[in-house]
């Protein structure tokens, strides 16, 4: 007979979950083409580039960016077409993080071919100097559309938006943060500019739906998933601007099995999602455009990362 | 931002459900949870130095350490911990000493327990504060604790009743007096509102010390040196 640790560890292994959500009706009707993109996405994995460890009280045995990095790499050796992509607060959890400052997890990120990372307020725990720093490693952009940071250290490594074309099909990201006031300490984010959710969003669409032409706009979100107050977080940001496809969020470490469907007044559809922390699920959307349909379909399910004890 | 463990992990065995008709090209790979060799040699290229920093020893567990309820070795530990300290930076006595044992991330098996450990035991930046309550607030304190079915808490001795009620609350061995100020020490979360402890809310007055409570945590469980599994009955029921 199986043994109840014996079934842990497998059913760890076969805890890919997955959903079918789609098609989604896009603003954008166009192409010919039915490219398939496989998006891959983390959130919050706050230093965890060990498993944890099997004395932690939740979770032993789960995450690694190792472990993550083979998974990955799997899923691109059966996909030509990856993204992969992160929401935000790769830094604080772990002594990684006291010694090296969140340095290491961007150099890793980098070597696996990460295509982008939002700004979560623990990016700020060193203040924007600790933050350059580091980000000197990460060799993909780091998206914050609704931060200015002209006038610190940060301005190098942090742009507003990117565009990817892949097979013709081109997607549009973009990213957003949490207002600092009152989750950062006031000297740890400096000349950070904090600028409203909405409104940013509504500019970044345009310019990537008009004048970029994309054909599918991601939001890298820090914002949180839920809040009961009158906070912006996903859920409410999804509802008020019309033209974002999917939003990868994080912040309040929410794990979504599946991911949920926003329909806002325009009655165009948003896909929100979020992986929870620590690396230990990576989340996956496939986007298709049929020949059939002139909105892309996407396919969602997400992976366990290591196994657990 | 904490961690809000939302995850059931019932539901993600069973995770599994299929909503799509491409159930023929579905995962699961068995394996992925093997780490990557190129990242692995990388990772590994940092560990010296981290060992270096984080690899002190401080103390020894000499039995296996969790939390538990009503009490528990490292619940008291980590809050008599930042009584103590809360009285030698002030050089007078601090009734109580209170923390949610949410923020906790390990236990600790029968071995050194390292610098490290005590980083990722308590990996969050905060600061001792130190509260003054009245004594009506410290009974609501105590009776929050209470509902929780005892949590981490130091100076105080009570009963919790079957009705999960607190009983026979005693601070520094004495009945609470409802008019009296008492002082509290505890984190900037708790004080700022995290760890859900209301009464923890309106001090008559906050005194914040520029001291990490983590590095309390490095002293004090060296001060300790050799630590057995023992609790001292100060919540029964």
């Amino acid at each position: 007979m199986i043994s109840r640790k014996e079934f842990l560890k497998q059913a760890s292994l076969f805890s890919a979950g997955s959903f079918l959500i789609g098609p989604i009706a896009g603003l954008n009707s166009k192409s010919d083409i039915s490219p398939a993109v496989t998006i891959l996405y983390t959130n919050d994995t706050h230093a965890r580039l060990d498993p944890f460890p099997s004395n932690a009280r939740e979770f032993a045995g789960l995450g690694g960016i190792a472990q993550r990095a083979s998974l990955v790499k799997k899923i691109r050796s059966q996909n030509k077409n990856v993204l992969l992509l992160d929401a935000g607060d790769v830094f604080q959890g772990t002594p990684w993080f006291d010694v090296y400052g969140g340095s290491v997890d961007l150099k890793l990120m980098t070597e696996m071919n990460y295509d982008a990372m939002t700004i979560g307020n623990h990016e700020f725990d060193r203040g924007p100097d600790g933050f350059a720093e580091a980000a000197r490693k990460a060799g993909f952009p780091i998206l914050a559309s609704n931060y200015f940071v002209r006038e610190t250290p940060l301005n190098p490594f942090v742009q507003r938006q990117l565009v990817r074309e892949i097979d013709g099909f081109r997607i549009g990201i973009f990213g957003l943060g949490i207002r600092l006031q009152g989750v950062v300490d006031r000297g740890l984010y400096g000349d950070v500019r904090y600028f409203d959710p909405i409104q940013v969003s509504q500019r970044m669409v345009q310019s990537l739906r008009i004048h970029n032409h994309c054909d599918y706009v991601i939001c890298l979100s820090h914002l949180g998933y839920s809040y009961n107050d009158d906070k912006i977080d996903d859920l409410k940001l999804a509802k008020q601007v019309e033209g974002i496809d999917l939003i990868i969020g994080g912040h309040t470490h929410t794990f979504l099995d599946a991911p949920v469907s926003v329909e806002n007044s325009s009655g165009s559809k948003t896909v929100i999602t979020q992986m929870g922390h620590s690396g230990i699920r990576l989340g996956r959307v496939d986007v298709s455009l049929s020949d059939s349909s002139e909105t892309p379909e996407i396919y969602s399910r997400y992976y366990t990362v290591g196994r657990q004890e | 931002m904490r961690f809000f463990p939302v995850l059931l992990f019932a539901l993600l065995f069973t995770g599994c459900t299929m909503f799509s008709t491409t159930a023929a090209e579905e995962e699961p790979e068995l394996d992925y949870p093997n780490p990557d060799s190129e990242i692995s040699r990388l990772l590994d290229g940092y560990r010296p130095f981290l060992y270096r920093e984080m690899g002190r020893p401080v103390a020894v567990a000499k039995d296996t350490l969790r939390f538990n309820k009503p009490e528990s070795t490292l619940g008291n530990i980590v809050s008599d911990a930042l009584r103590i300290r809360g009285a030698n930076e002030l050089g007078r006595q601090v009734h109580i000493g209170v923390i949610g044992d949410s923020s906790f991330r390990l236990f600790f098996k029968p071995g050194p327990i390292t610098v490290g450990d005590i980083y990722e035991f308590m990996p969050y930046e905060n600061n001792l504060v130190i509260l003054t309550l009245t004594g009506e607030k410290i009974i609501e304190l105590v009776q929050q604790n209470a509902s929780l079915g005892g949590a981490p808490i130091s100076g105080v001795r009570y009963t919790i009743t079957p009705e999960g009620t607190a009983r026979g609350i005693l601070v520094n061995a004495e009945v609470v007096d409802p008019e009296r100020h008492y002082r509290v020490a505890t984190t900037s979360w708790a004080a700022n509102g995290g760890d859900l402890f209301p009464a923890l809310w309106e001090p008559v007055e906050r005194k914040d010390l520029e001291i990490s409570v983590r590095h309390i945590y490095v002293d004090y469980f060296g001060s300790l040196k050799e630590i057995y599994d023992v609790t001292d009955g100060r919540i029964r029921r």
